[in-house]
């Protein structure tokens, strides 16, 4: 009973992608990620265009997408469907989103209010896409609250992610601030609280025995390798180490210089350690990426009626 | 800068706000307290139509759903009638079509306004040619009314054979029914047979779109 497929899945994760990646950027901007941080730039360039190509997904997700185009006006008609809204949302992010990058790319200052309504729009993006599943009634699994907040809290881990990884191929200017890995970490924190209190509400039937069936089939049924594997250990519990271990390190400068006396043994150590500790940031970025991904996949592929269509 | 007092500022608000954050989220789980009038309260709509089934009278013969295809035509892949098996030893039937709700889930998400509820008898309308077939009905739906044609990319579900009653003629499932298990009439006098209910066990609450349908369930 699967209506919704692949192209779904990756329309709602490049939705919180854009969306995320948007607000790194922004919140660059506005130093809240550390002194002259490479990320703020990244972001306004990917954000518009990752959302685009998920819309135009979506569009050929659509029965007459391709077949009557021009019956795809009438998505803006419905104001009491939050499909509608996300048409609305995701159509003027996309506008501001590409202006905005447009003005970062060529050096000229946006002005305040463009930036603004683009982080709103941002925001509204990322929770739309959880949104949009949270109100129907008929898949107890999906109508909650929390949804839209799952994904927002994926969003921002995501996009950061994406960004910092864009950045790093992109940018040789501005530094890398702990208060990034500080922020990551914070983030991915809230996520796995988020996680855990929705799953495990949804577990103890908080929503009704199909949710919880929903809920053990991703726990411990057929989804569980996709939750435990690449949404739990890849997507959460190796930023939480990572980054954890970065927060430490950050917290602690010179720590070795006290402990240890300094030699040229010691020094080589340190730089080789710290290329190392580059690299495992980026690829645990690359995780993060896959467990957003897969938290996704999993909300829409189990999915469960809240009746099987049988007959008792 | 005073970098230590920073930390120590956004450690403790991060936790404070952890704190205020975990107990909304515990408390907001579930956003659909359903608390509405019950399914047998007289219908908003006084002259709103439904259907009516007598699970003592159906003989499984699918005469219902047969006439209903050859009436209109349903579009590649699916059904706008059906009659489903169950219950003990697979003696119990089901015949069920749309049930033109009062509160009709799929007109309420779907994004181009493709279904209409018709104030003259409350009849649920999908216009298949304005749909786009995103399928978010199909979701929206708890009884799984909304079909998708793979053929031609649209939805398409029963309309109650609203011009063949615009005519005087009957529905052409309730016409072709050979032991009067199905029939249609006026929802508050149909509810007032004995033995009516809007729920048979395992299936979803009325509370959730408030259908149209009076069961009459196998004694």
């Amino acid at each position: 009973m699967h209506h919704w497929h692949w192209l779904i899945v990756i329309y709602l994760f490049l939705g919180g992608l854009g969306a995320g990646a948007y607000l790194t950027s922004f919140a660059a901007e506005k130093g809240w990620l550390g002194k002259n941080s490479r990320l703020k730039r990244a972001g306004y360039y990917i954000a518009a265009p990752v959302v685009a190509i998920g819309t135009a997904l979506l569009v050929l997700d659509l029965g007459q997408g391709l077949y009557k185009p021009w019956l795809l006006f009438r998505l803006l008609f419905n104001l009491g469907s939050v499909m509608t809204w996300g048409v609305y949302i995701l159509s003027l992010f996309i506008i501001i989103g590409l202006i905005k990058a447009f003005l970062v790319f060529k050096n000229k200052t946006a002005p305040s209010w463009l930036t603004w309504a683009g982080a709103v729009l941002a925001l509204a993006t990322g929770a739309y896409t959880g949104l949009l599943l949270a109100v129907v009634k008929a898949i107890p699994f999906w109508n909650s609250f929390l949804m839209p907040v799952l994904f927002v809290a994926s969003a921002l881990s995501t996009g950061l992610s994406v960004t910092a990884l864009t950045a790093h191929f992109l940018e040789k200017e501005g530094s890398t601030d702990a208060t990034e890995g500080k922020v990551h970490l914070a983030l991915v924190i809230v996520e796995i609280v988020i996680v855990a209190i929705f799953f495990g509400m949804m577990a103890a039937g908080a929503k009704g025995p199909v949710g919880a069936e929903s809920a053990s089939l991703v726990i411990s049924g057929k989804y569980a390798i996709v939750f435990w594997g690449y949404f739990i250990a890849l997507g959460l519990l190796l930023p939480l180490v990572v980054f954890g271990l970065e927060y430490q390190r950050a917290k602690q400068p010179g720590r070795q210089v006290v402990t240890e006396p300094a030699s040229l043994g010691t020094e080589i150590t340190t730089t080789a350690e710290g290329s190392q500790q580059s690299y495992l940031v980026l690829v645990t970025d690359l995780a993060v990426l896959v467990g957003g991904f897969a938290l996704r996949a999993l909300v829409i592929f189990a999915a469960l009626p809240i009746w099987d269509g049988k007959l008792l | 800068m005073d970098s230590a007092k920073k930390i120590s500022i956004s450690r403790r608000s991060v936790l404070k706000a952890g704190a205020v954050a975990t107990f909304v989220l515990a408390t907001g789980i579930t956003p659909t307290m359903v608390k509405a009038d019950t399914a047998q309260d007289t219908p908003k709509n006084p002259n709103q139509i439904g259907f009516m089934y007598d699970q003592n009278k159906c003989i499984n013969c699918k005469m219902c759903a047969m006439a209903c295809k050859e009436t209109n035509n349903w579009e590649e892949g699916t059904e706008w009638r059906r009659v489903i098996v169950g219950g003990k030893d697979n003696k119990y039937y089901l015949s069920y079509s749309c049930n033109h709700c009062e509160d009709p889930a799929c007109a309420s998400v779907c994004p181009v306004l493709a279904y209409k509820k018709r104030d003259k008898d409350g009849i649920v309308i999908h216009n298949p040619d304005v749909c786009v077939g995103c399928k978010y009905c199909m979701y929206a739906c708890p009884y799984h009314v909304p079909d998708f044609s793979t053929a031609t990319g649209r939805i398409n579900k029963c309309h109650f054979c609203y011009e063949r009653q615009d005519n005087g003629e009957k529905p052409a499932c309730v016409s072709k029914c050979p032991t009067g298990a199905l029939s249609f009439g006026v929802l508050s006098e149909l509810r007032k047979a004995a033995g009516a209910t809007a729920q048979l066990e395992g299936m979803p609450s009325p509370d959730l779109t408030k259908p149209s349908w009076v069961l009459i369930p196998k004694a």
